[in-house]
């Protein structure tokens, strides 16, 4: 069983040993972090600390150390991002620091999709997401986004102020299972609702999970709005969309 | 024991609140805005048009007063008047949804780029709002108090430089977020000195630092000396509007001399009265998305009868409130509000 003394990397045993308190979390950094190479987890602590230069930086060394580039993505950009969603659920860090640590990460992968995209695969879900309809805020949305194709999700981004129309028609032009919906404002939360009700009308509520989230969005909202979920992160946003992705290749199998 | 107050205009009552002196009854405020489509309907003054023509703004402004029996009228709707004035990119849209800035195509970049026009109050969406303020003190002057709203630098710098641009470049450097914001505080203070002259009781003065967003350490650091700085330079009862979790920044926004702070429902009655300690004002927090929208009447009151049981000196809806939302659950809040107080009246 391995230890947070296993980890080599200082500041990731910090992290780990300040910020993370639900002990099932514990458990999966320290298994993580205590099994990848050094230069990974400093990776994660770059991405962790939103340097963008050093991230840029060690993943260039890593891809010419030989690790592969899933490896980097999964373990190192990933998995530093994951306590990053963790410190900002619990208000340890709040959005500035995380769109630093966005921008590192995305400093990494501008290394890594490359050579992902050219391996090719199939990907773990499609998901058509979108800001509602009056709303133009997307900082939440392109977190989520982030981190569901850092999770190997097929990500359509309809962008902000997405009419109901829009989001039927991604889903039928892209084959699409899953739907995202994100609101900052109280006063265009309403329009997650018209746009489930849009769904109905058109006859494909069925054909889609649709997912909500958005900082003035709750549980209770999603349930009366007739979502299939709520998610209060982008960590939660990749676990409902694997959790839909996985019912529905179970249903097919 | 203190003699009985006499029996208040919606006016007095408010600017009693305000003032910190006492009341023949808690005001019901509305520091940001009740419009709705029904509301729209009722006085045939519609969105977009409302938000540019003076007379249908207080035309629909003032139904808070005449149909809701809200203390207050509030015109600015929305939260984009000064961006517009300011050269941002605008979306009025239309009946049913708000104006909007289009953040998404900022129009600055640095500090040096921000310039407030010399005849940034002649534009005419600006003139609308002070020329509907005018209206309204003329009209319903001594009946309510008329709000006017002037944004703060931080919100008014989500509106010109984007909202990711801006808070990134807040953690990357400070001194030039501090040169931002002082120059855009010229424009907050520019339009809210103007709302007095035009006639306004006291103002809004939004500025979305929000828990949802960024710490209450970054207000601190940040906001909490602008907004002080803002009490002298406007005089005028001021109210503080900031969404989402903000207990964590009370304390510090607490001491800046500000009359009120309208607070939103993720913070209950009890922890906000707490976190002020007296030092200001509270205005809230009926929740908009769940209840007012979403629910009745009953849940309505509820609310209402938890901020009264707490102290809270004026009660309202926690923001502007979703355009759909229906008129018997903006009517309840008033009606509870009364009922309350008759009901703590009569003798035991």
């Amino acid at each position: 069983m391995p230890t947070i003394d296993d980890i080599q990397n200082e500041d990731i045993r910090f992290e780990i040993g300040e910020y993370i308190e639900r002990p099932e979390e514990f458990e999966r950094f320290v298994n993580l972090f205590s099994s990848i190479v050094p230069l990974l987890q400093d990776i994660a602590a770059a991405v962790i600390d939103g340097d963008n230069g050093l991230a840029d930086e060690l993943t260039q060394q890593a891809l010419a150390d030989g690790i592969t580039a899933e490896t980097i993505m999964d373990d190192g950009l990933i998995g530093g991002m994951g306590i990053v969603g963790v410190k900002f659920r619990e208000n340890f860090m709040f959005v500035p620091e995380v769109l630093a640590c966005a921008r590192a990460m995305k400093a990494g992968m501008a290394h890594i999709e490359p050579i992902l995209a050219a391996h090719g695969g199939e990907p773990a879900g499609k998901v058509i997401m979108g800001t509602v309809k009056g709303d133009l805020h997307d900082i939440g949305k392109n977190l989520c986004i982030m981190m569901l194709r850092g999770a190997g999700f097929e990500v359509y981004d309809l962008g902000v102020d997405t009419s109901e129309d829009e989001f039927i028609d991604a889903v039928e032009e892209y084959d699409a299972y899953i739907v995202g919906m994100s609101a900052l404002l109280t006063t265009t939360m309403p329009n997650m609702g018209t746009t489930i009700e849009a769904f109905i009308d058109a006859d494909i509520r069925d054909d889609v999970m649709i997912m909500v989230g958005g900082a003035p969005v709750t549980q209770e909202f999603a349930d009366d709005m007739g979502a299939d979920a709520y998610g209060k992160d982008a960590l939660s946003c990749v676990s409902l969309a694997t959790r839909f992705s996985r019912a529905l290749a179970s249903e097919a199998a | 024991m203190a003699a009985p107050v006499k029996e208040m205009t919606g006016r007095e009552r408010v600017m009693a609140a305000l003032n910190g002196e006492p009341v023949d009854r808690t005001p019901v405020a509305n520091p940001t805005s009740v419009a709705t489509v029904e509301l729209m309907d009722l006085v045939d003054a519609p969105f977009p048009d409302a938000n540019r023509r003076a007379e249908l703004m207080a035309r629909l402004a003032a139904t808070s007063h005449v149909d809701l029996n809200f203390d207050t009228i509030m015109p600015v709707f929305s939260v984009i008047q000064e961006s517009s004035a300011l050269g941002c990119k605008m979306q009025w849209e239309g009946k049913g949804n708000w104006p909007t800035v289009r953040m998404s195509e900022p129009i600055w970049k640095t500090s040096e780029d921000i310039v407030i026009p010399d005849d940034f109050l002649m534009h005419p969406d600006l003139q609308c709002v002070l020329e509907a303020i005018r209206i309204l003190r003329r009209e319903y002057g001594n009946d309510a108090a008329v709000i006017g709203k002037t944004m703060g630098p931080w919100s008014l710098a989500y509106h010109c430089f984007g909202v990711e641009p801006f808070l990134l470049l807040s953690l990357d450097d400070e001194s030039e977020t501090r040169r931002i914001l002082d120059k855009l505080s010229e424009a907050t203070i520019l339009f809210g000195r103007a709302q007095i002259d035009a006639g306004a009781d006291a103002l809004t003065l939004p500025d979305h630092a929000t828990g949802d967003l960024v710490s209450g350490e970054y207000y601190a650091r940040y906001l909490q000396e602008i907004h002080t700085n803002f009490v002298d330079e406007i005089p005028i009862p001021l109210i503080l509007h900031i969404c989402g979790r903000t207990v964590d920044r009370m304390g510090y926004l607490s001491h800046t001399g500000m009359a009120a702070f309208h607070f939103d429902s993720k913070n209950t009655p009890e922890e906000s009265m707490a976190a002020v300690e007296g030092r200001i004002a509270l205005v809230g927090n009926i929740n908009n998305p769940s209840t007012l929208y979403a629910k009745g009447p009953a849940e309505v009151r509820e609310e209402v009868y938890a901020n009264l049981e707490a102290g809270v000196q004026m009660v309202g809806p926690e923001c502007a409130i979703p355009l759909q939302a229906p008129l018997e659950n903006l009517m309840e809040i008033s009606r509870a509000v009364k009922d309350w107080h008759a009901d703590q009246a009569v003798p035991a």
